[in-house]
């Protein structure tokens, strides 16, 4: 025992360390919790301040305004049906266009890709991401809407049967700019993301969950459709919510090119809007109480409109996990 | 240790006689990139027979596993140079279809793999690659399959929930019964039992012992008790070199080499 005797002061002193540790700790803890605490204080506060900040509009309006689509800033008359189906469309046309690019691409970069070129597609694919969203809305309007016009919008303007409904879902002024181009710019913003996410997922399964699946005898493109996607099932739904509330919610270069006409879109051609586009262009000219209400109003829709994305997008995830 | 010679020989390999020879590894080495692997590697697999391959970590052994289902193949830079021979075919062959060879090698890794689905369609992925069985005769072949790995009685009640939600020992037990419901004629185990426990390893040794009369089965295994106990014939691999193959009972009790006179009596490895 006299081994403990030897022993410097420092270590006899140990338990106060721990009191301080036990203390600290408690302080560590109030730090952690206030920190989550802010952000639900946060999300609450905006959440009550939009429907504050909407209510005149859904006042006035009632139900009219989710359900009308005429937006008259002269005769003061609001409603969102026009944005919230230009929002809609143009984010789940984009969806719908990356979504097999974005897939091919993390597929080619993970299973087929050779070594060299893996690192070079990948850095292309992390750039695209990194492209600020005005830039993507000057080249849109500038070099890809004329562009659009000339080789996709005539073209299929001149082919189609005249009185048919392949007809009137396709008139539009032939500028190029309408919801179709801003559902293609939408999708490749979005798409590195998905892409980007894919191929994290796919690097997530074992070798020889994949060995495995060739072990049985299966080709590649098998061992991807019935192993390797699956496999990563969970996170590619949340990928691809990611993507879509990105497109939701992405304002400037939908602002550019999509044409900025307030009603229903009838054709794939036509000028729309959507929640974003249309806040963006006329908050600044909102002096009207009423205007800048059935503004708020429309922020506060996409805001559920987002939300319930995640929702779901959560919902099916907990299912997938449950299998 | 009376047969013990003077000047033991380097390598000591046992040829089979052709008659029982399923597989037969010709003149066998292999490269991962720049750094060579298997050095010449001559040996013969007996059917229906277990065959274990030891040695220590990094020796080849799995290595040689991989060579034989050309799972290499799936990466870039992996070489195989000779010959392995199944029923005198060489399956190295640029003209072999791959994935018709793997179904006709299968092979269960160290780690269970369940694929993300249910236990039944586990069972009969494989299966609906090559075959257009009814759903009846594909109930029989997965049941048959189940049965076999000695897993049926623990899962008959829930063939559709998922195959990750079994056990450990369950999963690899599910696992060897995918790969037998392709009726391969070859069964690769590399190191199956090592991520199990010992009720699990039991139960999968008993059905190693159990497929045996069907299939050429063989196991790579860190488990030197468990190669006594399961094989016909051993092989003893060291740094990328086959040193010494035959009888299983020869091979523990009085080996040839003395590199695997000192594995076995634990003075290294």
């Amino acid at each position: 025992m006299s081994a403990v005797a030897d022993l410097p002061p420092t270590v006899a002193a140990a338990p106060s360390r721990s009191a301080f540790g036990a203390a600290f700790d408690k302080g560590f803890e109030i730090l952690c919790f206030s920190a989550a605490t802010f952000l639900l204080t946060a999300l609450g506060g905006i959440v009550i301040s939009l429907a504050i900040g909407g209510w005149p509009a859904f006042e006035t309006f009632g139900l009219n305004f989710f359900i009308s689509a005429e937006w008259d800033p002269v005769q003061e008359i609001y409603g969102a049906a026009g944005a919230v189906t230009g929002t809609l469309v143009s984010a789940s046309l984009a969806l719908l266009f990356a979504l097999p690019l974005s897939f091919g691409i993390a597929i080619f970069l993970v299973e087929l890709c050779p070594p060299m070129l893996r690192r070079t597609i990948g850095t292309a694919v992390e750039l695209l991401a990194g492209i600020p969203s005005i830039v993507y809305g000057m080249w849109g309007l500038f070099v890809f809407a004329p562009w659009f016009a000339k080789h996709v919008q005539m073209p299929i303007m001149m082919s189609v049967e005249p009185g048919s409904f392949w007809e009137k879902i396709t008139t539009g002024v032939p500028n190029g700019a309408g919801i179709l181009s801003a559902s293609i710019i939408l999708a490749i913003m979005i798409l590195p993301f998905i892409a980007a996410t894919m191929r994290e997922l796919l690097l997530t399964i074992p070798a020889q969950v994949r060995e495995s699946a060739y072990g049985l005898g299966s080709t590649t493109f098998e061992v991807i459709r019935k192993v390797s996607i699956p496999y990563v099932r969970t996170g590619a739904i949340g990928a691809v919510m990611l993507g879509l509330g990105r497109a939701l919610g992405e304002t400037m270069a939908v602002t550019f090119i999509i044409g900025n006409a307030h009603g229903f879109p009838t054709s794939i051609f036509a000028s729309g809007s959507t929640i974003a586009s249309t806040i963006a262009n006329e908050f600044a000219e909102a002096t009207e109480r009423l205007h800048s209400a059935s503004l708020i109003a429309l922020g506060l829709v996409l805001f559920v409109i987002t939300f319930i994305v995640l929702a779901l997008a959560r919902l099916l995830i907990g299912r997938q996990a449950n299998l | 240790m009376n047969a013990q010679l003077d000047n033991p020989p380097e390598t000591a390999v046992l040829e089979l006689p052709p008659e029982v020879v399923k597989l037969a590894i010709k003149d066998l080495t292999f490269f991962y990139g720049q750094k060579q692997a298997l050095f010449d590697v001559s040996v013969s697999f007996a059917a229906n027979a277990v065959t274990a391959l030891i040695g220590p970590s990094g020796c080849g052994k799995s290595t040689l596993l991989r060579v034989l289902n050309r799972m290499y193949s799936l990466y870039p830079g992996q070489r195989a140079q000779g010959q392995v021979l199944l029923d005198g075919e060489d399956m190295l062959s640029p003209r072999v279809d791959v994935a018709t060879l793997r179904a006709r090698v299968g092979m269960v890794f160290q780690k269970p793999t369940p694929f993300p689905m249910s236990i039944f369609d586990n069972v009969a992925y494989g299966v609906k690659l090559y075959e257009k069985l009814s759903k009846a005769d594909m109930a029989n072949r997965v049941e048959d399959s189940l049965r076999r790995a000695a897993l049926w009685d623990e899962v008959k009640d829930k063939l559709k929930e998922s195959g990750l939600s079994l056990s450990g020992g369950q999963q690899q037990r599910l696992c060897v019964a995918r790969g037998i419901a392709v009726k391969p004629e070859i069964l690769l185990l590399d190191e199956p039992a090592s991520a199990l426990d010992p009720i699990s390893t039991a139960r999968l040794e008993e059905t190693i012992a159990e497929l045996k009369r069907d299939y050429t089965i063989v196991i790579v295994t860190h488990n030197m008790g468990q190669a006594a106990r399961l094989s016909d014939h051993t092989g003893f691999m060291y740094l990328g070199k086959l040193i010494e193959f035959g009888e299983t009972e020869q091979l523990f009790t009085n080996p040839v080499t003395t590199r695997a006179r000192d594995y076995i009596t634990g003075r290294f490895g």
